[in-house]
């Protein structure tokens, strides 16, 4: 034993209690009050007959096939509605506008280098003198 | 068969002396640890004769395999936590009452009870298995059925209780020696 444990042990030793003559005959009528419950006396629990079981039994079959056919059941077929044209449905866009706004950068730059073409041959000709 | 057994196949017909013989040699005990954990002197008592009653009522439930020390505390810590209450404090809270029973208990002892500091230190279930383990003698298979914990769980709270309480007598020795 270390020394924590025997402390421990000895200080539990150290607490003086006492059970006093008057707490004594107060155990002693409360026990002979008292009633011990014997082995036997408990009310055995409640046997059900045969016919209970198959009785639940077939009621839980019964709901779960009703369970079944209720999820299974579907009303009679509706007339398909016509089919709809989505092209046609599809509001039309303006491919014109479109082709502009990505076209209109290149024709400005093709003008701007036909002018610079233009500018050039016309300098190498004063040079050449024609 | 040992005199306890036939004692308790006596009390389990339906003896109140057999019983009371029975549980003579574990009232100071129990009533001890009682003490320790009840607001008053009084109130240990009436926890004491609770108990008593109690077990003698359900002898019946009592399995044989336990030690019958370990049944009654069992019961014992029950009926302490019943008293209590989930309103009341904490067992450590107990200690600045002038009615705290342990206090009366040890007035006379020189030196501190290492059981006050315990109170202070330590939960409710773990003062229990220290308790249990240290004051009892009991095995920490005995502890866990009495307060109806796992094996582990018992082993770590012992490990956890003795390293606060030796953490505190450490503290305590090292203030002794500074002040003289």
């Amino acid at each position: 034993m270390d020394k924590l444990a025997k402390q421990l042990h000895d200080d539990a030793q150290r607490i003086d209690a006492s059970v006093s003559d008057e707490l004594e005959r107060r155990i002693e009528a409360s026990l002979r009050a008292a009633t011990p419950e014997l082995e036997g006396s408990r009310p055995a629990p409640v046997t059900r007959p045969p016919l209970f079981w198959w009785a639940s039994t077939i009621t839980g079959v019964a709901a779960a096939v009703a369970v079944i056919a209720i999820a299974n059941w579907r009303a009679p077929d509706q007339p398909a509605a016509p089919p709809v044209n989505i092209v046609a449905a599809m509001p039309s866009l303006d491919l014109n506008a479109e082709t502009a706004m990505l076209t209109g950068p290149l024709q400005q730059e093709l003008d701007r280098l036909q002018s610079d073409l233009k500018k050039a041959e016309e300098k190498v000709k004063q040079e050449i003198g024609l | 068969m040992s005199d306890e057994l036939k004692l308790i196949a006596a009390a389990k017909a339906g003896s109140a002396d057999a019983f009371a013989d029975l549980v003579r040699a574990y009232r100071v005990r129990l009533l001890r640890f009682l003490l320790t954990r009840s607001p008053s002197y009084a109130d240990a008592e009436d926890v004491l004769q609770d108990t008593l009653v109690a077990a003698f009522r359900y002898l019946h439930s009592y399995d044989p395999r336990w030690r019958f020390s370990t049944w009654l505390y069992r019961i014992a810590i029950r009926n302490a936590a019943k008293l209590r209450g989930p309103e009341l404090v904490e067992i450590g809270d107990l200690r600045d009452q002038e009615n705290d029973p342990l206090q009366q208990c040890i007035a006379d002892s020189e030196t501190e009870n290492l059981w006050v500091s315990a109170r202070q230190l330590l939960n409710d279930e773990v003062y229990s298995a220290m308790w249990l383990r240290y004051a009892e003698d009991m095995s920490v298979n005995d502890i866990s059925r009495a307060l109806d914990r796992s094996a582990s769980w018992t082993k770590v709270n012992l490990m956890r209780g003795r390293r606060v309480l030796g953490t505190h007598l450490n503290s305590a020795a090292q203030q002794s020696e500074a002040y003289g």
